[in-house]
């Protein structure tokens, strides 16, 4: 009945090297907000299956956390895109080297 | 010991002039004569103080305190502390008497004179006469090295009290350079001697021992106690530390070849001269010997350098002093040449004559310095003897103190320098013919270079007497010469007594050959018999020398001991009264003396230009100092701080090419930090073994 672990593992892998692709690839800030969000899930997946591997909740609690701290990484994450597009008129990530040696 | 009025209230002595030197330092230009009172006034309480102390000691105490340790509590503890003895308490009288006259000299050759600057002039002869009684009441060596120290910058100070001249600027420089130069040496053997003996004590107490009786024992022992370095022998490494110590007593007595700057310090006012640069500071050097002397007797091989060194310094500066023009250069070359005998005395084993002759002769050239001030001032600041002449029914006062002081110079019969340069001649001739081997041969050369320089001294001194006082006038001031005031007259008599009579105190000659028993008083004053200063008294002195150092005094190698007394008493005397009669042929006897000098040909160039000492002394600096100093920078400038610098630049460059990995864009971040990742999941992989 309960599906086997390592199939919520290799979820969690793909949508992470999903994330890192956008990472690595885009240049629109928005998209890499929108990436990191997939790591964090990805990361939260693990802990769930995890937890639910071992039968304890803690893992649970953590993805909890978690989500809350993405939920602030985001709203602090918006607002220095939003003094980028103020100051490059712009949301490319590339244009901001300016302060670089 | 404790408990005596007279030391109880000792470092009042001390305390007075350091008090005068902060007020008139203050308060110098609101103060009567310009602060002259203040140091008078202090002056004199020292003077009384310093008397009531020696008399106290004449009666057979003496004492010891330690005021105040300000480091190392425990293992090597330094400390200020107050040692009264026989020679410190003479020492404390004549500087605070010859301080008392100076300014009171001061009064007539500065105030009079409307000199600016008075008192500045005032507060440095305070701090002077605060730190010469400092030093010679010091108990200890380091203490003793402070007030060393501080009596030099007095010295440069005073000597540059005209400083907007070039002259006196640029004498007050050498002087203080030379001299320093010697006490870098003193300092070394200062840190050698607390390092070797853990105490640099000049006199044991109850619970701590001197180090002059450390030294004794461990030679006795074979080095047991003491900390020697450098892998030398107990003997070797106290005569280096005692040539160390040495440096700064020659550097500050003016013994060759440091001598140089005491002919320079005297275009600094004259009542300092006759202050600094006769009777005291330069008196600072071998009274250092002979507060020490305890450990000097022990090592043969210094004492013969003490000696050597002594006997040369009295002849060269001697002749030096028989061709110059000035009066004070004259009687610059004659305090160098004294206290070459001086020098050589205690180099001979005559501690007590060393001693007598300090004490005469800071009377006596005090005495002629002053009275050459006098007579500057009279000619109003031309110090040139050749535009003198005939003074002596002008100024008769100074005339006939300034004889009597120049007769003790010259050593005639029964003037104080003749007793006291006699008993330096017969110490070190006695020792020098009872002692065997080298030690023997050395001090006997050292007595010729003496006895050669009684001629001299008769001559400088009477050509000075003749061509300043005798004959016309040669110039119109001369003619007409100033007159001097009672503030000048006053000092000029008291010394002029002392100079006279001063011999009285030891006359040995007159003991030895008539037989009357006692009369030697500065032998009885300097030989107590007081537990506490054992180790510090004339006989054991005598003894040292003689167990340790092969020191033996032959009074009996002419017959009895009276014949040698006489033979030593009638060669100096017949030597002096040679060279005064020379004077007396050559610019005495004719009433307009010429110029005999040019005779000398180029022995005269030679003398005039001081042996070229100045000469070779600068090419030192010059020549040898600076190229080896150029180097010296070279290597700091090229290779220290080229590696720093080098060190400094690696890491520049290197960040410059590190930091470009910096892009500013955070997708290359990204990738780096994903790679990073890879790659340490490989290492971890590969080493845990994942892959197998």
């Amino acid at each position: 009945m309960a599906v086997d672990t390592s199939y919520y593992l290799i979820l969690s892998a793909a949508v992470f090297c999903t994330g890192l692709f956008g990472i690595l690839t885009r240049r629109n800030a928005l998209l890499f907000l929108m990436s990191v969000e997939l790591m964090l899930n990805a990361a939260n997946i693990n802990l769930v299956a995890f937890s639910q591997y071992y039968g304890n909740l803690t893992g649970q609690v953590f993805a909890l956390f978690t989500m809350a701290l993405a939920a602030a990484e985001v709203a602090v994450g918006i607002g220095i895109i939003l003094v980028l597009y103020r100051n490059f008129e712009d949301v490319d990530v590339a244009e901001a080297a300016t302060m670089r040696w | 010991m404790a408990g005596e009025l007279a030391f109880d209230i000792a470092p009042a002595i001390v305390a007075l002039p350091f008090a005068s030197f902060l007020a008139v330092l203050a308060l110098g230009n609101y103060m009567p004569k310009k602060g002259a009172s203040a140091g008078i006034a202090a002056t004199a309480g020292s003077l009384v103080l310093s008397l009531f102390a020696l008399v106290t000691v004449a009666g057979g105490s003496t004492y010891q305190q330690d005021l105040f340790t300000w480091s190392g509590a425990e293992e090597v503890p330094l400390h200020f502390g107050i040692f009264i003895d026989p020679l410190s308490a003479m020492m404390l009288v004549i500087v605070s008497l010859i301080a008392l006259l100076v300014h009171v000299f001061s009064l007539g050759y500065m105030n009079d004179e409307g000199e600016t600057g008075l008192p500045r002039y005032y507060s440095e002869l305070g701090l002077f006469t605060f730190s010469m009684l400092a030093f010679v009441m010091a108990d200890n060596l380091l203490m003793a090295f402070m007030f060393f120290e501080l009596v030099g910058l007095c010295s440069y100070l005073l000597i540059g009290f005209w400083f907007r001249e070039d002259g006196p600027a640029s004498a007050a420089k050498k002087a203080f350079l030379v001299t320093r130069f010697g006490d870098y040496f003193f300092l070394i053997g200062t840190v050698g001697i607390v390092a070797t003996f853990g105490t640099s004590r000049f006199v044991s107490t109850e619970s701590h021992t001197a180090f002059p009786v450390l030294a004794e024992e461990a030679l006795a022992e074979g080095g047991h106690g003491v900390t020697t370095f450098l892998g030398f022998g107990p003997e070797a490494w106290f005569s280096i530390i005692g040539l160390l110590v040495l440096g700064g007593v020659i550097g500050k007595s003016a013994q060759f070849p440091l001598h140089t700057w005491l002919p320079d310090a005297m275009e600094g006012p004259t009542p300092v001269s006759a202050l600094i640069h006769a009777a005291t500071m330069v008196a600072a050097g071998v009274y250092l010997v002979a507060r020490m002397y305890g450990f000097y007797a022990l090592l043969p091989t210094v004492l013969a350098i003490i000696a050597l060194t002594g006997g040369f310094t009295a002849l060269f500066a001697a002749t030096m002093g028989v061709v110059k023009r000035e009066i004070k250069q004259v009687l610059a070359y004659s305090t160098i040449s004294q206290y070459g005998y001086m020098m050589l005395a205690l180099g001979g084993g005559g501690y007590v004559a060393a001693t007598f002759h300090l004490m005469t002769h800071a009377f006596f050239k005090a005495l002629l310095f002053l009275g050459a001030g006098s007579v500057i001032i009279a000619m109003h600041h031309n110090e040139d003897m050749w535009d003198m002449g005939g003074l002596k029914n002008k100024m008769p006062v100074t005339y006939y103190t300034f004889l009597a002081g120049s007769l003790a110079l010259a050593g005639i019969v029964p003037f104080a320098g003749f007793w006291s340069k006699d008993e330096v001649l017969y110490e070190v001739l006695v020792h020098g013919l009872g002692s065997a081997g080298t030690t023997g041969t050395i001090l006997l050369v050292a007595y010729a270079m003496g006895l050669v320089a009684v001629l001299f001294t008769g001559f400088y001194t009477f050509r000075m007497v003749f061509l300043t006082f005798h004959g016309e006038p040669r110039t119109e001031t001369a003619r007409d010469p100033e007159p001097v005031r009672w503030n000048v007259k006053l000092p000029l008599v008291v010394l002029g007594a002392l100079a006279t009579v001063a011999g009285v105190v030891n006359m040995v000659p007159v003991e030895k050959v008539l037989g009357i028993k006692g009369i030697d008083y500065l032998h009885q004053f300097l030989d107590p018999e007081t537990e506490l200063v054992s180790n510090l008294t004339a006989h054991h002195y005598e003894e040292v020398l003689h167990d340790v150092s092969g020191y033996t005094a032959d009074a009996t190698a002419f017959g009895s001991e009276s014949t040698t007394v006489l033979i030593s008493a009638g060669l100096s005397l017949g030597l002096a009264l040679v060279g005064v009669g020379l004077a007396y042929a050559l610019y005495g006897r004719s009433p307009t003396p010429e110029e005999h000098t040019d005779k000398l040909g180029g022995l005269k160039t030679l003398w005039y230009n001081n042996y070229y000492q100045d000469e070779y002394q600068v090419w030192l600096a010059s020549g040898l100092t600076l190229p080896l100093a150029k180097l010296a920078d070279r290597f700091d400038q090229g290779i220290i701080d080229g590696a720093v610098n080098g060190v400094g630049r690696t890491s520049l460059t290197g960040g410059s090419y590190v930091k470009r990995i910096q892009t500013g864009i955070v997708t290359n971040y990204a990738a780096l930090l994903a790679l990073g990742l890879v790659a340490l999941l490989l290492i971890v992989g590969v080493t845990g073994g994942w892959f197998a």
